[in-house]
């Protein structure tokens, strides 16, 4: 039994599972700080981001020197590849939780629609729901948890195109317009941070498996699995 | 890409299909016993043409075992006998009319331990072809066997040099010269590395891609790394005890190499690969 790769294998894993955390909590505050529009909050889920920066690339090393020293294979290969995917979606989650804050300093002083960022709100909770779900099925070797997260990503995706119909619709003040279109964009950020949930996803389905496979095909909707 | 379920074995250098692979040993219920005590049964497999296969397995499983019975090397162990039956190109290795001289000529054999024989470099290649008095050059023969082995440029300017003063990698090229130079078909080769350096391990293992093109190679290894590095196809044998403490060795799992290390069938086999056996 090789006991110090073991070791290592448990430590790469849980520090997947740290890094998640502090994405849960830049996405919690970058959501806060949209929805009270608090500049001080939004500054600092933008600084924060160098914490999951220093998780993400303490991993990276790691999993470097794990590959050139321990050489896994199998089951062991298949995890550390995953904590490889895992590690670079979540830095982009906590990547996209930093232009959610930039985009509430820009529009902070414009006018805004509550109906709209109340759908944030709701959207945010799925996105924080999908992390959730993604790395606990990744913690519990989960098939089909994994797999759920194709529906619920759904749900984000609706939500997303909803919020674009919404836009068309504010009429012709120009600064609401302005403050529109560029939530328009923190929709699509957090219709990402549910594309990422999904990837993750995929990795667990790769872990258990061993195949590689995407979940849904966005170019051949009509082919895919589900 | 959903519709694009790309496995790992199918995505790296699987060797081609089924269908299109040329069976050179077919091994059907092989069982090896060393007067009462079993080493190995049960063992049934294909070896394919141009392919390396490596056994892999703990000590004890009987991966030497098996290997030596594709020559018939246990012949010369008095109280070994074999059972169940090995097919080569569609002949039983055992039968009463082959001769085990002409089958060690076919397929030959490199052991652990570089054992040249205490003469020049020349006559450690040429004896083989002496004794079975080969036709045409004996020169030729050995040239063209030490540039097989990757030892030509090394020796060219002292074959008459003593074997013995070449260095253990050098001594181990040598030895599948020596093999070579009577023309096998297939080469066997029992821990080729194990007691070189991790330089001469790599020529050896790169004479392994090399040599395969013209030879079919089964090789025994304890360095995984070694059988994932070298081997088209993998056979990991283990120990099994019986009521009375007896060990026997079987086959657990033989698929291709990129299956074995990736994503084995078996958890015997995923606890050996990962180290968590025993």
């Amino acid at each position: 039994m090789r006991l110090s790769f073991q070791q290592e294998l448990d430590r790469l894993q849980a520090n997947l599972h740290e890094e998640a955390d502090l994405v849960l909590r830049s996405l919690r505050g970058a959501l806060n700080a949209l929805q009270q529009r608090d500049i001080e909050l939004a500054d600092e889920v933008i600084a924060f981001d160098d914490e999951v920066d220093a998780r993400y690339l303490a991993i990276g090393q790691g999993i470097e020197q794990m590959l050139a020293r321990q050489t896994p294979v199998a089951v062991d290969l298949r995890l550390v590849l995953a904590v490889l995917h895992i590690n670079l979606g979540l830095e982009r989650m906590a990547d996209l939780c930093v232009t959610i804050s930039k985009l509430t300093k820009l529009t902070v002083e414009l006018e805004h629609d509550t109906t709209l960022v109340e759908a944030f709100e709701e959207m945010g909770s799925r996105a924080e729901e999908m992390i959730r779900v993604a790395m606990t099925s990744f913690a519990d070797r989960d098939l089909a948890g994994a797999e759920s997260l194709v529906d619920l990503d759904e749900l984000i995706d609706r939500a997303n195109r909803r919020v674009v119909s919404h836009v068309l619709e504010l009429g012709n003040d120009p600064e609401l317009r302005e403050w529109g279109l560029r939530m328009i964009i923190v929709s699509r950020c957090l219709e990402r941070v549910g594309d990422h949930a999904v990837d993750i996803g995929e990795q667990t389905a790769y872990l258990v498996t061993g195949e590689f496979r995407e979940f849904t095909d966005a170019s051949h909707p009509e082919d895919s699995d589900r | 890409m959903a519709n694009v379920s790309v496995n790992l074995a199918e995505r790296t250098h699987e060797p081609p299909p089924r269908g299109s692979r040329e069976v050179v040993f077919d091994v059907d219920e092989l069982g090896v016993s060393y007067g009462e005590s079993k080493a190995l049964e049960g063992v049934s497999l294909e070896i394919y043409r141009n392919y390396v296969t490596a056994f892999i397995g703990p000590s004890g499983c009987g991966k030497s075992t098996f290997i030596r019975c594709f020559n018939r090397m246990n012949d010369l162990i008095p109280t070994a006998s074999v059972e169940g039956k090995i097919l080569y190109q569609g002949e039983d290795l055992y039968g009463s009319h082959v001769d085990p001289v002409e089958v060690r000529k076919l397929i030959g054999m490199v052991f652990q331990k570089p054992n040249p024989f205490p003469k020049s470099i020349y006559d450690n290649v040429a004896f083989g072809p002496r004794v079975l008095g080969m036709d045409g050059s004996l020169d030729d023969r050995v040239e063209k066997a030490l540039q097989q082995a990757a030892l030509w440029d090394e020796v060219k300017d002292r074959l008459k040099a003593g074997a013995l003063s070449l260095s253990g990698g050098q001594q181990q090229r040598l030895c599948i010269a020596r093999c070579l130079a009577v023309e096998p078909e297939v080469l066997l080769m029992d821990e080729p590395a194990s007691a070189l350096d991790p330089i001469a391990t790599t020529r050896i293992e790169d004479l392994m891609h090399e040599l395969k093109r013209e030879y079919t190679i089964i090789v025994v290894t304890h360095n995984m790394q070694q059988a994932a590095r070298v081997a088209d196809m993998t056979a990991f044998f283990t120990v099994t005890r019986g009521d009375e403490g007896q060990r026997t060795g079987t086959l657990v799992e033989y698929d291709a190499t990129s299956k074995i290390f990736t994503q084995p069938s078996d958890k015997r086999t995923e606890d050996y690969v990962t180290g968590r056996f025993g």
